[in-house]
């Protein structure tokens, strides 16, 4: 019974948040190019855009899954030296909104930034494909190690991995049988997102693509609808968008379909001790330099850079005492942003917990074929841009919900859901239905026993998909500029729109401020899941060490 | 939280039926109770205005329209030129323009508009005062961006738009006119100029000048020493020289370029009194004053404003054909900057 009504309640939502805006697109498309969508995309070099977008879709996809999962991988080791620290600083770049990301990385590493002012050492490739496809990359990188570490802590076994070891296999050999083995879901999971991220990606190619001239579908379709405002520029965004749909969908679904029940196991839902098999004491130092020098060129740098940008007076000058002010933030910190901050903390922590709800539901109900496609299909809004998705909730609801928070809502329950349910599947196994029958049996209720034996291992993936789907929304903008009324500016609408969005030093300040709100909670929060995780864990003896 | 929670799900009515889906009744229960705002009796004379100035230039407009005897309540949709393209886009195809005026920032967005129906066909009778180059029977121009050169104080300051690629400068920026339409305006200039056209922009090219997307975006690239010096808008330009950046500005000969930012009437609400009243308050001398103070260039002759250097020459695109060539010249220029 309980099953049939979330099914229903899943089904109805899919239809709202989903199919009714596609469908709503596909319908004006149609309609306004007489039948022949394809005929809008006349103008030149759209099939470079596409060619653009899809290579960097697989390339940072290629690189962001193995530096995640080596993340989580080392940062998994509690003998690791520094490894609270490491954990944190890892997810650093997740707070820092797109449209900062590639400015940073500029006053970073281009002419005239850090490394050039200080070692006469710049770096021309950040400002074209290479640079696009790297920034990328490291800003990946963190997202792939969240789903892999919230797997990890949901999936590990120890016990697993010691027996090999003792059965004689090298460290190299448990990693790839078993450690790996039991985290597939989990990349795959993460792999998905990352590939259907970056072909959404915007921000990043519009700024560090620009100078070289790396167009790809999403700045094409920002152009469509900034240049003129004619209907059939309309058109073309709309049609390129719906392609980005339709190619996701001819990726993932196939992955969905095929692969996910495959990697799934049957497994005892009790949460072992996550800690695992000690390291070398000098490979676990090498681990942390080569983790320490990493995290300083991709995420100190670019970070410090965004930082100083905000506390000094103008671009430009040099950032030292004798120019900081605290003026951005003056301009940041008004009546009308703190209302609007207020506002936007409320609807990001609304959506995110009806996220994780919604992906929770559609983790669960992946078990059947039709839930494998419902999976597929949250993850198509996630393809669309902003722009895009927000045209098409307004088509669809715009006669009735137009600038108000509803509609936001709405929104961004549409763009994350995908968001909030990947993690959690990567995380998620076929429990033995005997588990639950034990608790039932021993006079648990039915909550009580979803809650004490479903829930508990799964409770880090839970926080992981909340908590993301939460920074997300307190920065979003795009989406939220475009559907906003009187009463419902969020918090980027009203920083943005005091000044053009061109204004470094106020939108520095505002992603500071962001980090520190975000960064506080998540790091109560990212200790209490670790608690979570070890609360039961029992001392594992130590094992003899082998070969 | 905002302390505005209690009884906020009173918000905008909008035009069409109050009808709400369930799905949508139980939202707006949940948003509310996270700071709604709550909003009273709607005025009796209220209009929707829909533009892309910055609140720094449009809030001290509307403060001062609803303080005036025939002013009335405005309700403000503020975005960048692309959100409030797609904005209208969906409004137009989802019960009608939810706008009384558009206040856009280039002509060719606002002409597009009026091809469509959706703004157009009055204005306001003392519109005579401003400049036959700045207004059509549709609309008029209420405030103007300027294309200007913005440089390093490192660098030699140009002196003519030529200059830019004479070789003087090692890194250079021009914005994407396939995206900015400021910058459209002023590739549109260069094009119908003999002594320039588009192949100005090839030499650009080969001195050095790489292709950003916004005018915005120049002047950061600029101000950060990316760039020696780019195409970018007066505003954004003297913005980063104010707040000490190390740029200056110059207005090139023959002239920095013009860009006007029309505003037009919605023609579902011809019939409106306030929204007319605005419309002739902005391009009136009082608003035009307003306008000017907040930081904005206006059309009208003799208000003042920010600054224009003594005889600093300025030229206007022929904006009907930079309409109709549009396409070729931007597959001109593509073949110049790729993408």
């Amino acid at each position: 019974m309980a099953r049939r009504s979330g099914t229903v309640a899943v089904a109805a939502l899919v239809a709202v948040l989903v199919l009714l805006p596609l469908l709503r697109l596909g319908q004006v498309l149609w309609q306004e190019s007489d039948g022949a969508p394809l005929r809008a995309l006349g103008s030149a070099g759209l099939g470079t855009a596409g060619r653009h977008t899809l290579v960097l879709a697989v390339a940072v996809t290629l690189a962001s899954v193995p530096v995640g999962v080596s993340l989580a991988l080392v940062l998994r080791r509690a003998d690791l030296p520094g490894r609270a620290f490491w954990r944190a600083a890892v997810l650093l770049p997740i707070v820092v909104p797109d449209f900062v990301l590639g400015y940073s990385w500029t006053q970073a590493y281009a002419r005239a930034g850090f490394t050039d002012t200080l070692l006469g050492v710049s770096w021309p490739g950040l400002l074209g494909p290479v640079g696009v496809w790297l920034v990328l990359v490291v800003n990946a990188a963190p997202l792939v190690y969240l789903v892999v570490a919230v797997g990890l802590a949901a999936r590990a076994e120890p016990d697993g991995e010691r027996a090999a070891r003792i059965s004689g296999a090298g460290s190299r050999t448990a990693l790839v049988t078993i450690t790996l083995r039991l985290l597939l879901p989990a990349v795959a999971a993460s792999s998905v997102l990352v590939f259907v991220l970056t072909l959404a990606t915007f921000a990043v190619p519009q700024v560090l693509g620009a100078p070289a001239g790396f167009e790809t579908v999403t700045t094409r379709i920002y152009a469509d609808l900034s240049i003129g405002g004619n209907p059939a520029s309309f058109r073309e965004a709309l049609t390129l968008a719906l392609l980005l749909v339709l190619v996701t969908a001819a990726c993932v679904a196939p992955a969905d379909a095929l692969l996910a029940p495959r990697l799934r196991t049957v497994r005892p839902a009790d949460p072992q001790a996550a800690r695992s098999v000690p390291g070398r004491p000098g490979a676990l130092r090498a681990q942390a330099a080569v983790l320490g020098s990493y995290l300083f060129l991709t995420t100190a740098l670019p970070l410090a850079a965004l930082v100083l940008s905000s506390v000094t007076r103008a671009l430009g000058v040099p950032p030292t005492p004798a120019n900081w002010s605290l003026d951005h933030y003056r301009q940041v910190l008004t009546p009308r942003t703190l209302e609007a901050f207020g506002r936007s903390l409320g609807l990001a922590v609304v959506a995110a917990s009806l996220l994780v709800l919604l992906g929770g539901l559609v983790a669960v109900g992946e078990r059947s074929r039709s839930g494998r496609a419902t999976a597929t299909l949250v993850t198509l809004t996630l393809v669309l841009p902003g722009s895009t998705l927000a045209v098409a909730l307004l088509l669809a609801y715009g006669r009735w919900l137009s600038g108000t928070l509803a509609l936001i809502l709405l929104a961004y329950l549409a763009k994350l859901w995908a968001f909030a349910h990947r993690p959690i599947a990567g995380a998620l196994d076929r429990l033995p239905a005997d588990e639950l029958r034990a608790a039932r049996v021993s006079g648990a209720g039915p909550l009580t026993a979803v809650r004490t034996v479903a829930l508990r291992p799964l409770a880090p993936a839970l926080l992981g998909a909340w908590l993301i789907c939460c920074l997300t929304a307190l920065h979003e903008v795009t989406m939220s500029s475009l559907l906003y009324g009187p009463g419902s500016e969020t918090l980027a609408v009203v920083v943005l729109n005091s000044q053009e969005l061109g204004r470094i030093g106020p939108t520095a300040a505002l992603s500071v401020l962001l980090s520190l709100v975000v960064a506080v909670p998540a790091l109560l929060l990212w200790a209490g899941a670790a608690r979570l995780r070890t609360r039961d864990a029992v001392p594992a003896p130590e094992p003899a060490r082998v070969g | 939280m905002t302390t505005e929670t209690a009884g906020g799900a009173a918000r905008k009515t909008g035009r069409g039926p109050r009808r709400r889906t369930a799905l949508g009744a139980v939202l707006l229960l949940a948003v509310a109770a996270c700071g709604g705002q709550s909003r009273g009796q709607e005025p009796a004379r209220s209009l929707t205005l829909y533009t892309c100035l910055s609140d720094e230039s449009i809030q001290p407009i509307i403060t001062a329209f609803q303080g005036r005897d025939d002013g009335g309540h405005v309700d403000l949709f503020r975005a960048p030129t692309g959100e409030l393209n797609a904005r209208v886009a969906a409004d137009a195809r989802s019960g009608g323009l939810k706008a009384d005026v558009i206040w856009g920032c280039d002509p060719l967005t606002v002409q597009a508009f009026v091809d469509q129906h959706l703004v157009g066909g009055w204005t306001p009778s003392d519109a005579d005062a401003i400049p036959a180059q700045f207004r059509t029977e549709d609309y008029v121009g209420a405030h103007i961006l300027y294309m200007v050169a913005v440089y390093r104080t490192d660098v030699p300051a140009p002196t003519s738009w030529a200059d830019l690629a004479g070789g003087d400068y090692q890194a250079l920026a021009v914005p994407d006119p396939s995206v900015a339409a400021s910058a459209l305006g002023a590739l549109g200039w260069f094009a119908a100029e003999p002594r320039y056209g588009v192949g100005f922009y090839a030499d650009l090219e080969r001195a050095g000048a790489v292709q950003v997307k916004t005018p915005d975006d120049v002047t950061t690239g600029v101000a950060q020493g990316l760039y020696d010096a780019g195409i970018t808008t007066a505003t954004s330009a003297y913005a980063a020289k104010d707040d000490g950046s190390p740029v200056d500005v110059v207005w090139p000969e023959p002239g920095a370029v013009a860009i006007y930012g029309p505003v037009a009437l919605a023609t579902h609400s011809a019939r409106s009194d306030v929204a007319k009243s605005f419309i002739s308050f902005v391009v009136g001398a009082d608003g035009q004053k307003v306008l000017a103070e907040s930081g904005s260039y206006p059309t009208l002759p003799g208000v003042g404003g920010p600054p224009v250097p003594d005889g600093a020459p300025i030229v206007s695109p022929d904006w009907a054909a930079v309409g109709a060539d549009k396409d070729a010249i931007l597959a001109e220029y593509r073949r110049i900057f790729g993408g």
